[in-house]
């Protein structure tokens, strides 16, 4: 999942190595013997390994070997092997490459277990632990009056929404996990998911703060509608948790033929350049405000929904607050145009 | 409404019934439990209850073939109950001849409203055929007009045609294919496109604000619901 950034970033950098230590071999073979030059043609195929994935490994070893015979393996230029020595160090390149892959992936799935269960811990326990002490109070013998029972049942309303949202949020990441063959395409129009998305906080004490501004060219968006709903959640959560009193939210969506944009602002201070730039990882939270209540999932599903639909989320600081954008490539035109009623 | 009518509750997981049965007996309803498909058919046919909700996760067997068992033997409002992510099987149990859904977890305000307004449409409490109004929007189906606030409205005609389609059927979840089969036709069931597109002019027209709609809410995944219903909590 971390890959969506550049994808083939770790091929350049073995690539890349695997040049230098070419260039390396070339000049100072002589000097060095075959093994170590063997030795150090393993250097790539480990620095791919550690990544956990195997075609990346089956792909970098292959051209490691092939190199390596070609520059070093006498007769030199040339694919035929006079010792069969050689073949075996070949075979060994592959199986060390397949080892440490397989090894890392191991390490990879239990780190993000450990991360998973941290984040859905927290995540979890915080709403619980709100909603259970607030009906042992109402559970209480003496009286609470009408006022401050009210008050006790809005906060446990508020936590009941926020595991729900949760549960949401995990099974529609479960759901983007499996790829795109669970992407459920449909005519979508952004007005409409952002009026659901709005359903979902209309109890919420600031939501009428949230403004939203549709530029009328706005066309139908051939997309997962139910996904793109949970994105607008998502952020509108997010924005209406790091809002303080007073400050506004605005939604707005652009369009021109190749691209939808939305922008999400919000009045606040600025992030931390560091921050912003891991917002979007995985169970990832800006940690002095952990009380906020974390999101540590939901804004990687945004990035994960951006991706499915073949767009992009970056998060920036700008006049005045901070801004989420969503471009969202237009792969399917719409023959209706609304706005034209015909 | 007629005194201590009988709700029959289907439903496998002891909390949530219990819950249910507790919130309208409350509200003067006789309820009955069953936890499964058997048991749900015995108390069916022994008590004739007046409303059933309908749990579509039940241990032994499709939901479905109960509703249309059901059916085929009486008038009854039938409210299904269902996880998200089954929208397919909600729209599938309203063809099989369900009343209304509620997806869990839902609110028991809501599901008391939706219970209201498939009762009145049990008992032909529609609204009068000619005229229909609904907040400040009326319908003048004689006279083929809509006004907002005493405004005529310019519609198109496909507009007006959803419109009364929708009006003529308030507070009930329209699955999208119904709406496009009823007003644009047979042949147009999977004419999404259109549907959206008239939904958002139609918006623009009669709501106050096309981001919060107040009268024509979306039902995700499943269709559309014209909203009508004072006692609908907001």
């Amino acid at each position: 999942m971390t890959t969506f950034v550049f994808p083939y970033r770790h091929y350049v950098v073995a690539l890349v190595l695997l040049f230098v230590i070419s260039v390396t071999s070339a000049l100072f073979g002589a000097v060095m013997g075959l093994t170590n030059i063997a030795l150090l043609y393993l250097l790539p195929v480990l620095v791919i390994a550690l990544r956990g994935d195997m075609k990346a490994t089956t792909i970098v070893t292959a051209i490691t070997v092939v190199v390596f015979d070609l520059l070093n393996v006498p007769p030199l230029f040339s694919f035929s092997v006079h010792d069969l020595v050689h073949a075996w160090s070949f075979i060994l390149f592959f199986l060390v490459g397949y080892t440490i892959t397989y090894q890392a992936k191991r390490i990879q799935a239990n780190a993000i277990k450990e991360m998973f269960l941290d984040t859905l811990s927290h995540d979890l326990k915080t709403p619980l632990s709100s909603l259970l002490g607030n009906v042992s109070l109402l559970l209480k013998d003496h009286p609470v009056d009408s006022q401050t029972r009210r008050a006790l049942l809005l906060q446990i309303n508020d936590s009941g929404q926020r595991i729900n949202r949760l549960a949401s949020n995990l099974l529609d990441s479960a759901r983007l996990k499996d790829g795109n063959g669970v992407l459920r395409p449909e005519w979508c129009d952004f007005e409409d998911i952002i009026g659901v998305a709005l359903q979902e906080f209309r109890y919420h004490p600031n939501q009428h703060r949230i403004e939203v501004v549709i530029d009328p060219d706005t066309a139908l968006f051939w997309g997962d509608c139910a996904l793109l709903v949970r994105l607008m959640v998502n952020l509108m959560d997010n924005a209406l948790k790091y809002t303080e009193e007073g400050k506004r939210i605005r939604i707005t969506v652009a369009t021109d033929r190749k691209t939808i944009t939305l922008l999400f602002f919000n009045e606040s201070s600025p992030i931390k350049k560091s921050d912003l730039k891991n917002l979007f990882e995985r169970f990832y939270r800006i940690d002095d405000r952990a009380d906020v209540g974390g999101s540590g999932i939901g804004l990687s599903i945004c990035r994960d929904i951006a991706a499915v639909h073949g767009g992009t989320i970056d998060a920036r600081n700008c006049t005045g607050g901070v801004c989420f954008e969503i471009r969202l490539p237009i792969r399917k035109a719409s023959d209706h145009p609304i706005g034209e009623a015909l | 409404m007629k005194v201590q009518e009988l709700v029959l509750i289907i439903e496998d997981d002891e909390a949530i019934a219990r819950m249910l049965s507790l919130s309208l007996r409350q509200q003067g309803y006789k309820t009955l439990m069953a936890t499964d498909m058997q048991s749900a058919h015995r108390a069916f046919r022994a008590n004739r209850p007046d409303l059933i909700l309908l749990d579509l996760g039940l241990p032994d067997g499709d939901g479905k073939t109960m509703i249309r068992t059901i059916r085929t033997q009486a008038a009854v409002p039938i409210i299904v109950i269902s996880a998200r992510h089954e929208e397919k099987e909600v729209i599938a149990s309203l063809d099989a001849g369900a009343d209304d859904y509620v997806f869990k977890p839902f609110s028991l305000d809501e599901l008391a409203a939706r219970m209201r307004s498939a009762q009145r449409r049990f008992q032909g409490l529609s609204p009068s055929v000619n005229i229909i109004s609904c907040g400040d929007i009326i319908l003048d189906i004689a006279e083929r007009s809509a006004r907002k606030s005493g405004e005529y409205l310019k519609l198109t005609p496909t507009e007006y045609n959803l419109l009364k389609y929708f009006m003529l059927h308030l507070n009930q979840v329209l699955p999208y294919a119904r709406i496009l089969k009823e007003v644009w036709g047979v042949g147009y069931q999977n004419e999404m496109q259109y549907l959206r597109t008239y939904i958002n002019s139609l918006r623009k027209k009669i709501e106050t604000d096309a981001a919060r709609p107040g009268y024509i809410r979306t039902e995700m995944g499943v269709g559309y619901r014209f909203i009508c219903d004072t006692t609908t909590p907001e």
